[in-house]
């Protein structure tokens, strides 16, 4: 009987075998008593922008230390000029809606937008198409060049010039460039002292004052500078990728995201654990951002999977999926493209949806489990 | 001194005829300050999630029944493959499958039917456009694909009715066969006809028998014959188009008997008599280019429907405006992903209790609810309707 029922749901079993987890999407994570911290979404936060701003794909999100919550979009570049962006025009085709905001938007506890700026300015080189963001100890904001997608092309073409987005940028809270590590156009490879190509994210360890970069878009590793002088320091090898991200005992977390793969190193590169999410998944793969919780022992690790849409929530000791929250849609809680977590000193997580989800959201935590305790 | 008061005085009319001149070719402008109107609250979590991991494409249509039941329309097709990943073969992620084009909720958001497609019998529009549920609780679907030339009526189970025009055969606007890729049905329960708005490749409005197809009558832009000949781009500071400029987007007939039109390009309303006299016209942000921005209309639900309501999918907002007047009173909305935000609101209909539901073409791709909270006191331009939010 068992054994027949089995049969029957083969083609769904499969598949939620595949992807770890395939529950019709929910608003909040579904997870079992005691075992996972659980979240609702927050439609109402953050706050409208005032009119006629609007959020183009969303790349990057941080959390400062006064719970402020900072993103990057791409702007007009990730708009649709005839149908979306109608005050951003030549001449302008609406008489009311709507033009990008700012690139770089910064929101207090309460979702009031209480700083913006970004955009091309003396000193440095804006990126074509921004990537990942982070607010380091002392309040700097840090920005990759991550990109835009490289464009099809046959065998017989001569080879793209080298993309624009090569670098890396900080700047002061209130965006006073500071910064910038690497030059437009200038790639390198995987072994470079200087080159970046088209970096995906970046994190700060404040405390020995030096910036991991993950410099996915072709160079295939995590690359390591002081964060005052832009010097190399170390690099080693991580295929794909596409986030870093720090723990407090000195682990380093990558992103491979195509791979679906979450790799564990020490801060010197030597490579700890490894392991994989939604394994299934294909195309632009499962793992494209991670965030940990703010309890002292940061017990447990945030995914986002811009492609299964959802972040999946893991035991970080032991990298084994627990729960997750979200699924694919447009209404509040639903996601198209997540592929920006962050964290606040509360345990409320946020998202960043990139593609044409453009959306920054807020989840409260509504309960922890017995083994995470991060809200006190 | 004579001379110059004169010359003064000369010059004083002048400006204050350019200044009538000009405001006579204004469209209705926006209140100030604090108005009288309906309040409207945006429900930010109705409807449910869909179950199956469906998602919606460009969801070009909504329509109340008669138990509250809310109704839409939406292009799957419209999903790229990366967001209906697991329709991918094999399949790229777990999430999403393109949902069904036809989805019916219940008032408390619950999806409560499902259906549409191709099927036996009939012609399913290249493009799927507008849905109306009539007083005998049929379901009528229009489509503005270039080929669809015709509308389709099933139950509210789904099951094949009639069609109405060939696919493919539309001879323009004054066909008496064939549509021109309807936007949008209205059944009138007192004579049982069908407005056809009339649409994206005809300049009418068209009105047939809603039972047997019989043509009835149709009329072009002031009641006049409506002509296709080519009449360019819309000009803001031109003399008003003497054509419905394409798509004519909506045709909704009141309880006292006009047919409210949207002219979309044209930035206006046109107001008929049922048998397609001319009464009045309104121009509404009339400085939009492109799309336009008379979308949709929607009545308010007390017996002399003294409110209507336009969705604007070009400035992303919603117009509340008394309906005798055509004055604006208040809008609400803005651009943006968030709840009560739009991207490309494009369809709008109320329920038996006055509350909106609204649905966005383009990326928007969303139902949204709004709850009537009565009519008081309220900003004539309100943003994005949200509920105060209690202190945290």
């Amino acid at each position: 009987m068992t054994r027949k029922v089995s049969f029957q749901l083969s083609a769904a079993a499969l598949l939620a075998i595949a992807f770890g987890d395939a529950r019709t999407p929910g608003i909040a994570a579904q997870a079992s008593a005691g075992q996972a911290p659980t979240y609702q979404v927050d439609p109402l936060w953050p706050q409208p922008l005032r009119a006629p701003w609007i959020l183009g794909s969303v790349t990057g999100i941080a959390v400062d230390a006064r719970d402020h919550v900072w993103l990057v979009h791409r702007g007009m570049a990730s708009l649709t000029a005839r149908t979306e962006a109608g005050l951003a025009t030549d001449p302008p085709t609406a008489e009311t809606c709507c033009a990008p905001a700012p690139p770089v938007l910064e929101f207090d506890p309460a979702g009031a937008l209480v700083g913006h700026w970004g955009g091309p300015g003396q000193g440095y080189d804006w990126p074509q198409s921004p990537g990942g963001m982070a607010v380091d100890g002392r309040g700097n904001v840090w920005i990759t060049a991550g990109g835009m997608p490289a464009p099809a092309r046959d065998a017989a073409q001569a080879a793209p010039p080298p993309p624009q987005d090569a670098h890396v940028l900080k700047f002061s809270r209130t965006g006073a460039f500071l910064l910038q590590i690497g030059k437009p156009g200038d790639t390198g490879d995987g072994a470079s002292r200087t080159g970046l190509n088209r970096p995906v994210d970046v994190d700060v360890d404040t405390q020995a004052n030096e910036v991991y970069i993950a410099d996915g878009g072709g160079n295939n590793r995590v690359v390591v500078f002081d964060a005052t002088t832009g010097a190399y320091k170390r690099h080693w090898p991580l295929t794909n990728a596409s986030c870093v991200r720090i723990a407090r005992d000195g682990l380093v977390y990558g992103c491979d995201r195509k791979n679906n793969r979450v790799q564990v190193s020490r801060k010197d590169g030597t490579v700890v654990s490894e392991a994989v999410i939604a394994k299934g998944t294909l195309g632009e793969g499962a793992v494209w951002d991670i965030a940990f919780s703010r309890d002292p022992q940061q017990q447990v690790l945030f995914v986002a999977d811009g492609s299964n849409q959802k972040v999946w929530v893991l035991r970080r000791e032991t990298l084994a999926v627990i729960s997750s929250v979200g699924g694919g849609g447009r209404w509040p809680g639903h996601f198209y493209g997540v592929g920006s977590v962050a964290v606040d000193s509360r345990g409320n997580l946020y998202t960043g949806e990139t593609y044409e989800g453009k959306r920054l959201q807020r989840f409260i935590s509504t309960s922890m489990g017995t083994a995470e305790g991060a809200r006190k | 001194m004579k001379r110059h008061l004169l010359i003064a005085t000369t010059f004083l009319a002048a400006i204050v005829a350019l200044g009538v001149a000009q405001r006579a070719l204004q469209s209705a402008a926006p209140a100030q300050g604090t108005v009288t109107a309906p309040r409207f609250e945006v429900d930010p979590l109705w409807p449910k999630p869909l179950p199956n991991g469906w998602l919606m494409g460009m969801t070009i249509g909504v329509g109340v029944d008669d138990r509250d039941h809310v109704w839409i329309v939406h292009r799957p097709d419209t999903l790229s493959a990366a967001e209906a990943a697991a329709d991918q073969d094999p399949p790229a992620a777990a999430c999403c499958r393109r949902a069904p084009p036809v989805l019916e909720f219940d008032p408390d958001g619950n999806l409560a039917g499902h259906w549409g497609g191709p099927g036996e019998g009939y012609e399913w529009p290249g493009s799927n456009h507008g849905i109306f549920i009539d007083f005998k609780g049929n379901v009528w679907i229009g489509g503005n694909e270039a080929k669809d030339a015709h509308v389709l009526k099933f139950t509210r189970r789904g099951k094949f009715l009639m069609q109405f025009g060939r696919k493919g055969q539309s001879k323009g606007s004054h066909d008496t066969q064939n549509f021109g890729r309807v936007a949008k049905i209205f059944v009138d329960p007192r004579e049982n006809e069908a407005y056809l708005a009339d649409g994206y490749g005809n300049r009418r409005v068209a009105v047939i028998d809603a039972d047997t197809g019989a043509f009835k009558r149709y009329w072009g832009a002031y009641g006049r014959p409506p002509s296709d000949e080519n009449i360019g781009r819309y000009d803001p500071d031109a003399p008003p188009p003497q054509q419905f400029r394409t798509p004519v987007h909506c045709a909704e007939l009141s309880n006292d008997g006009l047919v409210y039109v949207c002219d979309r390009p044209n930035d206006r309303i046109q107001v008929f008599r049922r048998d397609g006299t001319f009464v009045k016209e309104q121009f509404i942000a009339r400085r939009t280019l492109g799309d336009g921005s008379v979308w949709d209309i929607a009545f308010s639900k007390d017996p002399q429907q003294k409110y209507l309501y336009l969705a604007d999918g070009k400035n992303e907002k919603v117009y509340i405006l008394d309906r005798e007047t055509l004055a604006i009173l208040t809008t609400f909305g803005g651009g943006g992903r968030q709840p009560g935000q739009f991207f490309g609101v494009h369809s709008i209909a109320t329920d038996s209790k006055g509350n909106l539901y609204t649905t966005e073409t383009y990326e928007g791709r969303r139902l949204q609810k709004f709850v009537f909270k009565g009519v008081g006191p309220v900003s004539a331009n309100q943003g994005t309707a949200w509920p105060a939010k209690p202190d945290r």
